[in-house]
């Protein structure tokens, strides 16, 4: 019981801290309420967000959530709260009060406590410049621009997110389920020995360069600011290209156009 | 990419104001619905047609382009069926035309300015969505490999499919539309869905506001100024439904929240007003359409419609109201079932 208050309380505050759309949506509930004289509108607008309000914080209904939806995802209960309906349309009920200019200028102060009583979600902290049409990173794009389609990578983790989004000829030696390897210290999988040698500072060839052939990466992806014990060229591998960030090393038994993906239907 | 997003945007609410009038005709809805009932209608059923296709084709492994040609197929059939309607689409238009200056109200006008910033914000910015990497590379592992759902889309390898989403696979539904740009899904999803998902959405409100405000052009618009208004400042992380139209409006989950719900309010103030059949029948539809969203519309949608109405269906004593509520949740629940079946 405990726990569910607290998942409630911790996804409840996400959902509404940094503005007064929670007190804007209570007063807007008690307004039509008040203000509605159809009862079907006033169910559907006042009554149902106060029950969903109800069923969110009400243990018996919200454990029962938690197990069929997930208890990472119990916030998502709170989508069923139209504050885009319910708020306007208290508002709404106001203005219809009003009449002429006194209406409009109602309105557009409405606008305004919205605006002011809301957090800006076109903004830098969630956006940032697109730089190219896939809206994608652009240093995914300059790495997808010097390597060759149907190959098989393995790439840093800055990227690894990105680089079939650009590209989805390439195959990729792992995906998001890897970082779940983060903070082990050594593996006897060899799978994961490769993705944890490749998250050093100073990345050992003798480890790494001999497990990626094994595994048939034939690119290989760093940050330029990684460090080596030993030569490449003993495992096999050779510079391929770079950009602002990244180098790209590649099998020297690589052909230009060859299919090198390891998975091929 | 302007034409694509121009050739997208006609053929997506093209295609669906077609086959809305078709619906509108099957259903044998009232004459005065206009032109925006008939576009969102005709989203619907495309969503829901695409979910009783793909489901089925998804478990006996067919491959994408065949399941391309079906859909596409069926889609144009609807379309054409709605092109018999040509007499209700020309008195639609001329009204459209007539009642114009009737829409040119200050609320109308400050809508449009702010949906009109909030494209040209997103066209120009981007939202690093980190579920992308799944759900973007599924579309693209699609038109790729031409199979639907049978690569693990992280990595490009092969693999029994996560049984969780194979019952709401949205993404195919953008790998399905940018064959006919033919720009990769990733452009489609990023750069050209925002400017479908967004219009959609507020379409929904501008519906929601002419049911609760049916004699008051003014505060229709007002309505709708202010619901979009509510979709640009929000609160708290962006765990808050409305926030998913603007950073991921693409996402299967985003158009759930910002654009099914709605719709599903929209339908139920209709349906528990009328009582009619076919207003179920075009609520069942919605939700059905919501399945193929998300594995969460398998579940969030039958919870709102069911206490949505249920509650109506009390204050009304109404038996007929709950039991079109029931029916109109069937799909739901009939691939709600289907779901733990599979998950268990």
């Amino acid at each position: 019981m405990q726990e569910f208050f607290e998942i409630a309380k911790t996804d409840f505050l996400a959902t509404f801290e940094g503005a007064w759309i929670f007190w804007l949506l209570l007063c807007g509930v008690v307004w039509i309420l008040v203000k509605e004289k159809d009862q079907t509108r006033k169910l559907l607008t006042g009554v149902l967000p106060a029950v969903f309000l109800f069923l969110y914080w009400c243990p018996v209904s919200g454990i029962l959530f938690m197990k069929v939806l997930g208890e990472n995802v119990y916030w998502r209960i709170l989508w069923l709260i139209l504050l885009a309906v319910t708020i306007p349309y208290a508002m709404c009920l106001a203005l219809g009060e009003l009449q002429g200019v006194k209406r409009q200028g109602a309105f557009l102060l409405c606008l305004g406590i919205l605006a002011v009583g809301g957090k800006k979600v076109l903004s830098e902290e969630w956006f940032e410049p697109s730089t190219n049409v896939y809206k994608l990173p652009q240093n995914v794009i300059e790495v997808c621009e010097l390597l060759p389609s149907n190959v098989h990578v393995m790439v840093s983790n800055r990227l690894m997110p990105y680089i079939r989004q650009c590209d989805p000829t390439i195959t990729s030696e792992f995906g998001r389920n890897s970082l779940a390897y983060n903070g082990k210290e050594d593996s006897e999988e060899e799978g994961e020995k490769l993705y944890l040698e490749a998250q050093k500072e100073e990345i050992d060839l003798a480890v790494l360069g001999v497990l990626a052939r094994k595994e048939g990466c034939t690119f290989l992806v760093f940050s330029n600011n990684r460090t080596y014990l030993g030569d490449w060229a003993d495992y096999g591998y050779r510079e391929y290209g770079r950009t602002d960030e990244f180098v790209i090393y590649v099998d020297e038994d690589y052909k230009e156009g060859q299919d090198t993906r390891k998975w091929i239907e | 990419m302007r034409l694509e997003i121009l050739v997208t945007m006609t053929i997506f609410f093209g295609g669906s104001l077609l086959t809305g009038y078709g619906v509108r005709r099957l259903l044998r809805f009232r004459q005065e619905e206009g032109m925006l009932f008939s576009v969102v209608s005709g989203v619907m059923a495309w969503w829901a047609l695409m979910e009783a296709v793909l489901v089925p084709m998804t478990m006996k492994h067919a491959a994408f382009q065949t399941f391309s040609r079906v859909y596409s197929g069926l889609v144009l059939l609807s379309a054409a069926f709605g092109l018999c309607c040509y007499r209700e689409i020309l008195r639609d238009v001329r009204k459209f035309f007539g009642e114009a200056r009737q829409y040119l109200t200050l609320g109308h006008l400050a809508a449009l300015a702010l949906m009109l910033w909030q494209l040209y914000f997103l066209h120009h910015h981007m939202y690093l969505e980190w579920d992308d990497t799944y759900y973007v590379n599924l579309a693209n592992e699609a038109v790729r490999s031409n199979q639907i759902y049978w690569v693990y889309p992280e990595t490009g390898s092969f693999g029994d499919f996560d049984k969780r989403y194979v019952l709401s696979l949205w993404p195919v539904f953008y790998a399905w539309l940018s064959g006919f740009t033919g720009v990769v899904p990733t452009i489609m999803a990023h750069t050209i869905l925002p400017w479908v998902m967004i219009p959609l959405a507020y379409m929904v409100y501008e519906l929601i506001g002419r049911q609760l405000f049916e004699e008051d052009r003014q505060l229709q618009g007002m309505f709708l100024a202010l619901a979009v208004m509510m979709h640009l400042f929000m609160s708290g992380e962006h765990t808050a439904g409305l926030t998913f139209l603007s950073i991921t409006p693409w996402v299967g989950k985003g158009v759930l929240a910002t654009v099914l719900i709605p719709m599903l309010f929209y339908g139920v103030l209709r349906a528990v007003k009328s009582e009619t059949c076919q207003e179920w029948i075009l609520l069942g539809i919605t939700c059905l359409a919501g399945c193929l969203l998300s594995s969460m519309g398998i579940m969030l949608t039958p919870v709102f419609v069911g206490v949505a109405v249920f509650l109506t269906a009390v204050q009304k004593k109404s038996v007929k109201c709950l039991l079109g509520g029931i029916g109109a949740c069937a799909p739901c629940l009939v691939l709600g079932v289907y779901y733990i079946y599979l998950t268990h």
